[in-house]
């Protein structure tokens, strides 16, 4: 582990990531503490602060109803966090499964799995989220739904990759010959080997599930209002640049620096555990 | 060249069975729909008649299968069916709207490639160095933010602040082209109106970097990392201990084995735009097919959200398919079987 | 830092200082001192402590050692491709017909590979390109030496080379992708291609250790021939004494990044002097077992001065 801490303590990005991601978590954890206007999460109007940029009172100005944005950014946080948390608790232990079991397995299982897997990679991400999204009805819990069933074949895809070429290995044979059983080989034998690049992938790919989420609410398609969105905040905002323009800089600055630093750490787990892609 | 063709026709079967797949896919997401879509699509003062009149036209009332027959036996016709918000065929109207988008997202893609490689090629020779430290940066930052957040960060800098650039749209109202391929890039130029061609480019610049910022800085990424891990291959040594210039060792002895590697996920990353095109559109008021797809999904308009998929996801596997005859063309592993030559 | 080295410079006829207590008329390369170190995450390693070598137009060299022991950093700072990487340090002097490695810039360096030395390695397969044909990378190679050379004429040319080493149908080879022939096939076209421009030396690291038995004999028996009829020196990389002791006409035996013995082929494989040398002919392939036998290499044996041959050429200083 000591080369860990070179490579993490060396390098000035991983330690920025990792002030970045801190930040981020501590401003959604603790966001009741933190945020200057809690209340300000849900429908409020306040006539008298409507729509006006930064002061010392509200250090990223307020909305068109004149709540506190930084409040609403810090809340956005949290609905982001659980929404990554949730779909990658869900996908991953799919995609890694289905992988799995399609590369060591091989055959007719391998061929039914994979092309399943293809018929999703085959549309382009957001737009299976979008049409997913189109016929639910638009709430958190179907987002992530929506979410997930376009990010698991990601995970299949990269297990069964490794998986496959595991297949062939020396150990993997060996396991075979001492008779072990399927189950053993696949979850003792090829699971730990897929495990640094499924936590590489996590890692960035919670940067991307916000960015999605993100992208989905800016349509109208995802988290409703009055409820805090950075995607619906940028989308609203954009609608009064350039003179209002806090409405839109700082969400989507929001979302720049949460997934930054999720790409950062992304990053330098990749140089510490070795994985590429 | 029988391989490749070979592996051409492999790969059409293969895209022809996961298109099947996805219309199947798209086709059951389309049914689970809470609420009647014939009564949405009507609205509420609709009366029963005609919701009756309107489930039967779309075969509402029978069973999944038997409606999948009929959608499949339309689509075979090149029958998307009506959409109920336009009362238009569905195909029509994507005629209508799918070449701006297209044309967007094909110069997003050329952008990608044109500066994200050249971008990964440089990381990757002066690696670990300030150019280096630089690019990784800014490729890293350019995959941070979504679409949407730089289409509009662009839009306040080099439309608002440094008028450099229009607000929103295609082109200039008071050009008239004649649309022929519905590429106005192209159609310009068919109608030898250069002005109009210059005007409808200096729109295009801001969508289509916004859209293609964070393909830029992910084909940076990856080009970088397959170069160093080919940099490591006893070839590149060889051609280092033959004195080869520096550059034209990167250039070619490593660019070309390492973008075999690398093309998949460019490929990947070009349909991703396909996406990523409804957000940009929706900033830069690109009349493409954004618009209507978002207005369909929100209307409930089952016919032309069913077509948009299919149409966007076809447009992926076609994608996915150039890619790959690209990479036959590219590695001669696979266009040669193995040991051939004794 | 060593202005006052004694050097060798017939080719450039520059005035050389220094005096010439060395038999160095006819040295090609001369290898002075060399120091080699690395910063890395955990400090500075050292690698080379000192190494001195020196090859004589013509002549077969041996540098025999474990692996690890500085064998191929040593051919890579010969090259001038060390130099580059920025984590190395190196000191010390090398001369290649009276060329200051050291005082050449990096595109000085790199006008002498490929056309006064070029190299051979460990395996031929992965060193020739794969997405490149035979006949393109060759076409490389000889305008490395001609920039204006035709594809024909470099084809022509070419197809001559690898007649010279024995391949048949050259024109089919030069169409081929290396993956697409087999191991002792490549190993020819890269010795063709190795002395294709006729350099005055070569290194061979651990040439065709990728290739079965019989192959590398062969391939061995054939670059043995050919720098033989092109009178190229080679310095040849191994820790394989058995082929040493039939390629070489002199051998450096490495330890640890030092020399330990040094001297004409016979005489170090009759009366081996270092107690490394010793342990390293011990270990030469028998059917019970391999390897270096476990000797305490704390022990004071390993640290003994150098041991040398030829009583006119001094060891290593230090």
């Amino acid at each position: 582990m000591n080369r860990t801490m070179v490579i993490l303590f060396r390098n000035p990005l991983s330690l920025l990531g990792l002030l970045l991601v801190t930040l981020v978590v501590v401003l959604a954890v603790f966001a009741d503490f933190i945020a200057p206007f809690p209340e300000h999460r849900g429908a409020v109007v306040d006539f008298v602060y409507f729509n006006k940029a930064p002061t010392a009172r509200n250090i990223m100005g307020t909305d068109l109803v004149g709540r506190d944005l930084f409040s609403r950014i810090i809340y956005a946080y949290r609905i982001s966090l659980i929404l990554g948390v949730v779909v990658l608790a869900i996908a991953v232990p799919i995609g890694v499964i289905v992988g799995l079991f399609a590369g060591y397995l091989g055959g007719k299982s391998e061929f039914v799995l994979m092309r399943l897997t293809d018929v999703f990679l085959s549309i382009p991400p957001l737009v299976l989220a979008i049409a997913m999204m189109g016929v639910l009805e638009p709430t958190l819990l179907n987002a992530m739904l929506a979410v997930t069933a376009m990010w698991w074949p990601w995970y299949a895809r990269l297990v069964y990759n490794v998986a496959r070429s595991e297949r062939e290995e020396g150990y993997v044979l060996a396991a075979e010959v001492i008779g072990a059983s399927k189950y053993h080989i696949v979850f003792r034998e090829i699971l730990p080997n897929c495990l640094p690049a499924i936590i590489t992938k996590m890692t960035l790919d919670m940067g991307f599930v916000i960015i999605i989420a993100s992208s989905l609410s800016f349509l109208g398609l995802g988290v409703q209002p009055p409820t805090p969105d950075l995607g619906s905040m940028v989308a609203e905002g954009a609608r009064y640049l350039p003179d209002s323009w806090w409405l839109t800089v700082f969400p989507g600055l929001a979302i720049l620096i949460a997934v930054f630093g999720f790409n950062l750490i992304g990053d330098a787990l990749r140089e510490i555990l070795g994985a590429e892609q | 060249m029988t391989p490749v063709l070979r592996l051409l026709a492999r790969r059409l079967g293969i895209s022809l069975i996961v298109l099947i797949g996805v219309s199947m896919l798209v086709f059951g997401i389309a049914r689970v729909i809470p609420g009647d879509p014939a009564r949405i699509a009507l609205g509420p003062n609709a009366s029963t008649e005609q919701i009756a009149k309107l489930r039967a036209s779309l075969h509402l009332d029978e069973s999944i299968f038997v409606q999948y027959g009929h959608f499949i036996k339309d689509l075979s016709r090149g029958d998307l069916g009506i959409s109920l918000y336009t009362n238009r065929p569905v195909t029509t109207d994507i005629a209508q709207f799918l070449p701006a988008t297209l044309e967007l997202v094909l110069v997003a893609g050329v952008l990608m490639i044109a500066i994200g490689l050249p971008l990964g090629i440089w990381s990757a020779r002066f690696r670990g160095r300030f150019a280096d430290h630089i690019i990784r940066l800014v490729s890293l930052l350019g995959v941070s933010a979504p679409s949407f957040v730089w289409a509009v960060i662009l839009m306040l800098l080099f439309a608002y602040y440094l008028p450099l650039f229009p607000i929103a749209g295609r082109i200039t109202d008071t050009y008239t082209i004649e649309s022929i391929t519905g590429f106005l890039l192209i159609d310009t130029l068919i109608a030898g109106n250069f002005q109009a061609f210059l005007n409808a480019a200096w729109h295009i610049v801001l969508p289509a970097f916004a859209l293609a910022l964070s393909g830029i800085g992910q084909a940076a990424r990856l080009t970088r990392a397959n170069m160093i891990e080919t940099w490591d291959k006893p070839y590149i040594e060889m051609a280092q201990a033959y004195g080869y210039a520096p550059a034209r060792i990167a250039n070619r002895f490593a660019f070309k084995p390492s973008m075999i590697p690398s093309l998949t996920i460019i490929g990947l990353d070009f349909a991703a735009m396909l996406g990523n095109a409804f957000l940009v559109e929706a900033v830069f008021a690109w009349p493409g097919l954004s618009r209507y797809g978002v207005a369909v999904i929100l209307r409930k308009d089952l016919n032309a959200i069913i077509g948009t998929v299919l149409i966007i996801s076809a447009a992926f596997l076609i994608v996915n398919l150039i890619i790959d005859l690209l990479i036959a063309f590219l590695n001669p592993r696979i266009r040669y079987s193995q040991r051939d030559v004794k | 830092m060593s202005a006052n080295r004694p050097g060798s410079g017939e080719d450039t006829g520059s005035v050389k200082n220094g005096s010439m207590e060395r038999n160095s008329s006819g040295a090609l390369l001369d290898i002075r001192d060399l120091h080699l170190g690395f910063r890395g995450y955990t400090g500075y390693t050292k690698v080379l402590h000192g190494i001195s070598l020196s090859i004589n137009r013509g002549q077969r060299v041996a540098l025999v050692g474990e692996s690890g022991s500085g064998k191929s950093v040593t051919a890579r700072i010969v090259l001038g491709l060390l130099q580059e990487t920025r984590t190395a340090r190196i000191t010390g002097d090398v001369e290649f017909q009276g060329n200051d490695m050291s005082s050449l810039n990096a595109s000085q360096r790199r006008a002498l590979r490929g056309t006064r030395m070029s190299m051979i390695f460990q395996d031929p397969t992965s060193a020739l390109n794969p997405v490149f044909t035979i006949g393109y990378q060759f076409t490389e190679v000889l305008r490395r030496v001609d920039e204006k050379l035709s594809k024909e004429a470099a084809y022509l040319r070419a197809a001559e080379l690898l007649h010279t080493v024995s391949i048949p149908d050259p024109a089919r080879v030069l169409d081929a992708y290396s993956f697409q022939l087999s191991g002792g096939m490549n190993q020819r076209i890269i010795i063709a291609m190795a002395l294709a421009n006729s350099p005055s030396l070569l290194i061979a690291d651990e040439p065709g250790t990728a290739l079965d038995v019989t192959v590398q004999a062969q391939t061995l028996q054939l670059m043995h021939d050919m720098v033989a009829t092109h009178n190229t020196a080679v310095l040849f990389i191994s820790h394989n004494l058995g082929v040493v002791r039939e390629f070489a006409d002199r051998v450096y035996v490495i330890y640890r990044g030092r020399i330990v013995e040094e001297g004409a082929t016979q005489s170090v494989f009759e009366s081996p002097g270092h107690a490394y040398t010793r342990a390293l002919m011990a270990a030469v392939p028998r059917v019970t077992g391999g390897g270096i036998p476990d000797i305490d290499d704390e022990s004071a044996d390993f640290h003994d001065p150098c041991f040398t041959h030829d009583s006119p050429i001094a060891g290593t200083e230090s």
